[in-house]
């Protein structure tokens, strides 16, 4: 029998097993086997296909294929139309809860911390690190606070020995960093800071800062006011407004202060912004030249601005967090709500 | 600082809202809210509510029907939620005028009813904050009492000045008036004062001997004689309290009322508890003791200064006087003392007996040493007026070193490109003029002499300052553009802090803060070297600083204890520090991630996960791994502090350790149940991953083949051992080993137990065949029976 006749007698055999199906699934497989297992009868064609002439070979390959398609394309219909048939299969209650892996939180201030980063970082600024516990000369001296200076009042310290310290702000560290490396200098620094206060719904013996110096030739505080205006609109959104006003920090000079606009009545005045319509969010200014001085910087060559904002005062606008305590809690019941 | 509106306008004519006048302020630099108790309303009546029913077309209006004493009652109709019958309330009657005016009541319908008036809240009446409710009054004035008879109202609205440390010149309001001077384009000055003299001469009557001219350079004294010491005259009186001091006596009350008028501080002796006719400025000696105004035997420094007669301290120069010379009852002759003392001799000695008065805030932020004698006659010649004295001709006036202040050299230019604007000369030179600041013209710069009252101004860029001041830091422009140099990139040393966070959160971790101020106790119980402490700590339980990140997550783990969290886990990564010499601080800072795994695992349908040690150790090594760290291994260790603890390693380098506190542990930190810890050094791992390097390997192209054996052990033999044997024995070709399956039963023996691995082999170059892989697996098999005692099941 020639191997177009033997395809045809195969064709006939299945359509008549199809037949005598009943309708269960058990019966598929041996039916599978017998025709496109390792030895089934499609196979056994499939090894005939030495014996056929070159000329043929196209013809009878081509045939050959389309058999094995249509079989194991019924077979795989019967199969799913056996299964969703089957009484057994439906008895699964696909209405049970999934099994998800439980998710954890990043603590809200390092939330806030990544995001202050991200908004900077776009702008060309570096992360910096230096360490908490710190000397007097670079926590006070170097910044232009020398000792007996009433602005010390604005930072109550707490000291190690009576010239070490921990650091009450971050801006020591734009001495450590302006002392290692020369100008140009874009840089941002996160970190912890103590102030020696009492505990209390609105203030913490610690809290976290980001401090922001740029140094480069001709830079302004029209530059200055540039930065923080993108920074407050990437942060609440563009539409508040910013509002700066005269400040003092030993540091820097000119000094000040910038509010934006309440987030919460949108300037009309509500309990939170205090009825003022304003949220005091950072500190800022150009570097004061003894600051230069300081780490021999040439203040004729150089200028910059430095700015500084507490991260736990912006968390708790944000987040409406009442009270500031909560942040060292670990309350996991307060932490589990910041994915 | 608290000002009066009313005595700034003494100074200055201001057309302006007070709102309008604390923002001018704000811009300015000298922060303001203000409190206005003015009564800003008209016909606005006592009443009280007879009948109250709720509204047939609104919810939450109701009908009152109130009594005002006239012939007939009112109906109101009142929103507020506090509204009741039997209340008395301030009614605001048809044609009362309310908010200086801008609000007129007229007869409307509301919701279809009429309503003949108003029942007024705190704060329509702008007597209180509270706009929740209507203001509900207890008072048995006659109803009809119009209502500003009942309530009390200032005639002045008061400005709260939150001051920066280098604006001393605005402790008073003279200085005040001069910044909303510049606001409105208005000169202030003194007020000029004429004084009648009587016949004697202060110089026969008393001396200034100055010790020291650097911490006095400047004491001025004049005498006023035949004072009777009784109450202020009310306006006095008034605007003290106004500004929240008290009244004492004309005398005290006429002192600080120049004080806050000038900013000057004066002190009045009583002449006759003086001993004779020296006053001597000296420093006291160390352990000299005085009895100061308040009745406190205070002891001195070397560096506090003193007042002196010839016998005796009399005060201490600058922030007190003393007891024994003040100002009684039976006062008849007064010293007048209008001094200028050093700011930092003043402010140690404050500090150092911890007061700050009145007095010592300013002198420490600098006084107008061009203006004491103006203030010496101001207080005399208010002495005189209210005191009925006479005031003794001349004034002594010690000047012993005259602080002369250079003109500071202005480069308009350079102030123009360090704020960014553009200014001319005539532009600047009109802002030096409202603060009253001359200016020469010197080539290119001008040179710029400030007024006495300026002390904070001493060098250019101060005045840089000055003119973005006047010129409004709003009105800068803000640049739209922005510019950098690739120089300015450092590398952030920190970033792998991130990207472990992430990590922790996505298998389940909270992330945790701790206080970094702990006890000596929780100092105690880990292997961290001594502990910081601090010289002046809040608290003890505050007193050192963290030598460990893991008291900090066991605090917080026996806090949610308590509070019925069944089951979570915390990290947390921080800054730890000890002693060390090796730096300028003599203390070494590291950063540690501590972890802590407390409770089972969540309850769920398909399974339970016990979370014990080997949980832990899995996710240790998981989240090492998923950021680089391929080699994680374990070694148990005893640890201080540990019931059971394994020492973390990557490769050869200990880099944490994990374990299972101790019973007195547990006990200390009052837990129930026991949480698993674990503290990694950051330190290490980021240098580790410096010198990381990944190595690719490309896969196999050929197929592989699994091989499973099941060894019957000695209880005591350590799977690790096995692991490294069948690793050793298995060369090149095997891939990967897990162990599958942990059986312990009679069948093997008490004190044996059945581990079964699988193992893979798998060659780069060829498909391997049984007749290669049997051999290594006999190879193996003979080695662990060798040297584990290992016997095939």
């Amino acid at each position: 029998m020639s191997i177009l006749d033997q395809i045809k007698e195969v064709r006939l055999e299945f359509k008549s097993d199809l037949q005598s199906l009943s309708s269960k699934n058990d019966e598929l497989d041996p039916l599978r086997i017998k025709y496109l297992g390792r030895k089934g009868l499609v196979s056994n064609l499939f090894n005939q296909m030495s014996s056929v002439t070159a000329d043929e070979r196209p013809r009878v390959g081509k045939e050959l294929n389309q058999l094995k398609i249509d079989v194991s394309k019924q077979i795989d219909t019967l199969e799913l139309s056996f299964n969703n048939d089957s009484n057994e299969q439906s008895s699964i209650d696909f209405t049970l809860p999934g099994d998800p892996k439980p998710i954890g939180s990043i603590h809200p201030l390092s939330n806030l911390l990544n995001e202050i980063k991200t908004i900077f970082m776009r702008i060309g600024f570096s992360v910096f690190q230096s360490s908490e516990i710190d000397t007097d000369f670079y926590n006070f001296e170097a910044l232009n606070i020398p000792k007996h200076h009433p602005a010390r009042d604005m930072q109550d310290t707490f000291y190690i020995t009576d010239t070490v310290l921990l650091r009450t702000h971050t801006s020591d560290t734009q001495i450590h960093f302006m002392e290692k490396n020369d100008p140009p200098v874009r840089i941002i620094v996160p970190g912890r800071v103590y102030r020696n206060e009492d505990i209390s719904v609105r203030s913490y013996c610690l809290f976290h800062q980001i401090e922001g110096l740029y140094v480069d030739r001709k830079v302004t505080f029209s530059d200055l006011k540039g930065t923080l205006d993108y920074f407050a609109h990437e942060l609440f959104g563009n539409n508040v407004k910013t509002r700066f006003r005269p400040s003092y920090f030993p540091f820097t000079e000119p000094s000040a202060e910038m509010d934006v606009s309440c987030i919460f009545c949108k300037g009309k005045g509500c309990s939170i912004c205090k009825y003022a319509g304003w949220l005091e969010i950072l500190g800022c200014g150009m570097v004061d030249p003894e600051v230069f001085k300081a780490v021999k910087y040439d203040p004729q060559k150089w200028t910059g601005y430095a700015f500084g904002l507490g991260i736990e005062r912006i968390a708790m606008l944000k987040y409406g967090v009442e009270d500031i305590r909560l942040f060292y809690s670990g309350d996991v019941r307060f932490l589990r709500q910041f994915k | 600082m608290k000002v009066s509106l009313q005595w700034i306008k003494t100074y200055i004519e201001l057309d302006l809202s007070n709102q309008e006048i604390s923002d001018k302020l704000t811009q300015l630099g000298l922060e303001a809210t203000y409190t206005d108790n003015t009564k800003s309303f008209t016909d606005v009546l006592l009443g009280k509510v007879l009948e109250c029913k709720s509204h047939p077309n609104a919810d939450k209006l109701s009908i009152c029907t109130v009594d005002v004493g006239h012939d007939s009652t009112y109906e109101i109709v009142c929103g507020a939620p506090n509204i009741t019958s039997n209340i008395h309330v301030a009614v605001a009657m048809i044609g009362a005028e309310l908010n200086n005016g801008e609000f007129k009541i007229k007869k409307s319908k509301i919701r279809g009813i009429l309503s003949n008036g108003m029942i007024c809240s705190g704060s329509e009446l702008a007597y209180n904050n509270d706009h929740d409710g209507i203001l509900i009054i207890n008072s048995k004035e006659k109803l009809g009492t119009p209502i500003e008879n009942i309530l009390s109202f200032n005639e002045d609205v008061i400005f709260d000045l939150d001051l920066t440390p280098n604006r001393g010149d605005c402790l008073s309001h003279i200085g005040v008036a001069r910044e909303l001077g510049i606001a409105t384009k208005q000169n202030v000055s003194r007020k000029k004062i004429e004084i009648r003299e009587s016949e004697d001469n202060v110089n026969n009557l008393i001396s200034i001997k100055i010790d020291n001219s650097d911490a006095c350079p400047r004491y001025v004294a004049r005498i006023v004689k035949d004072i009777q010491v009784g109450p202020s005259p009310k306006w006095m009186s008034d605007r003290l309290e106004s500004i929240g001091l008290k009244s004492i006596n004309n005398v005290v009350d006429a002192a600080n009322y120049v004080l806050m008028n000038t900013g000057q501080p004066m002190h009045t002796f009583d002449l006759d508890s003086i001993i004779g006719n020296t006053i001597n400025v000296r420093y006291a000696e160390k352990g000299e003791k005085f009895t100061t105004l308040d009745n406190n035997k205070r002891e001195l420094d070397e560096f506090h200064l003193l007042i002196c007669d010839q016998e005796k301290p009399i005060a201490l120069a600058g922030i007190i006087g003393g007891l024994n010379s003040e100002i009684t009852k039976s006062t008849t002759n007064v010293l007048i003392e209008s001094a200028y003392f050093n700011p930092t001799v003043i402010r140690k000695g404050a500090k150092k007996i911890d007061l700050s008065t009145e007095a010592s805030r300013r002198f420490e932020r600098d006084v107008d040493i061009d203006s004491i004698v103006d203030s010496a006659n101001e207080l005399a010649y208010l002495l005189q007026e209210i005191a009925g004295g006479q005031i003794v001709k001349g004034v002594i006036d010690e000047y012993p070193k005259k602080l002369k202040k250079s003109p500071i050299a202005f480069s308009i230019e350079k102030c123009n490109s360090l704020i960014g604007i553009d200014l001319n000369e005539k532009e600047i030179i009109e802002i030096f003029s409202l603060l009253q600041i001359q200016v020469k013209k010197d080539k290119d710069n001008l040179l710029c002499y400030v007024p006495s009252f300026r002390n904070d101004l001493e060098r250019e860029v101060d005045l840089f300052e000055e003119v973005a001041r006047v010129f409004g830091y709003d009105n800068i422009p803000s640049s739209n553009h922005f510019f950098g140099s690739y120089d300015s990139f450092v590398k952030d040393e920190q970033h792998l802090d991130f990207t472990i966070s992430n990590h922790l959160k996505a298998i389940g971790f909270y992330e945790h803060y701790s206080n970094s101020l702990i006890s000596q106790e929780h100092s105690m119980h880990f292997i961290g070297g001594e502990a910081i402490k601090i010289k002046n700590p809040l608290s003890r339980e505050m007193e050192f600083i963290r030598n460990s990140i893991l008291p900090g997550l066991l605090m917080a783990c026996s806090y949610n204890e308590k509070r019925q969290q069944k089951n979570f886990k915390l990290f947390e990564i921080g800054a730890v520090h000890n002693f060390s010499n090796k730096s300028y601080t003599n203390t070494k800072e590291k950063h540690h991630l501590g972890l802590l795994w407390y409770g089972e695992s969540n309850l769920h349908w398909r399974h339970f996960e016990d979370r014990d040690i080997f949980y832990c150790k899995g996710e240790v090594a998981q989240f090492l791994n998923s950021i680089g760290f391929n080699n994680i291994h374990f070694k148990i260790a005893p640890f201080q502090g540990f019931n059971t603890a394994l020492k973390i390693y990557y490769n050869k380098i200990q880099i944490g350790f994990l374990g299972i506190p101790d019973k007195k542990l547990l006990k200390f930190y009052d837990f129930k149940e026991t949480p698993i810890i674990c503290d990694i050094s950051i330190m290490e791992l980021r240098e580790i991953k410096k010198l990381y390097k990944f190595n690719y390997k490309s896969p196999s192209q050929y197929p592989s083949i699994m091989r499973d054996i099941a060894l019957q052990v000695k209880q005591n033999i350590k799977s690790e051992d096995l692991f490294k044997t069948i690793k050793e024995e298995g060369g090149l070709l095997l891939t990967d080993i897990s162990l599958f399956d942990i059986y312990e039963s009679e069948d093997v023996g008490n004190t044996n137990r059945s581990l079964a691995f699988s193992l893979k082999f798998q060659s780069m170059d060829s498909t391997l065949t049984d007749e290669e892989v049997d051999p290594l697996i006999q190879k193996i098999l003979l080695s662990l029976n060798k040297s584990h005692g290992a016997i095939q099941r």
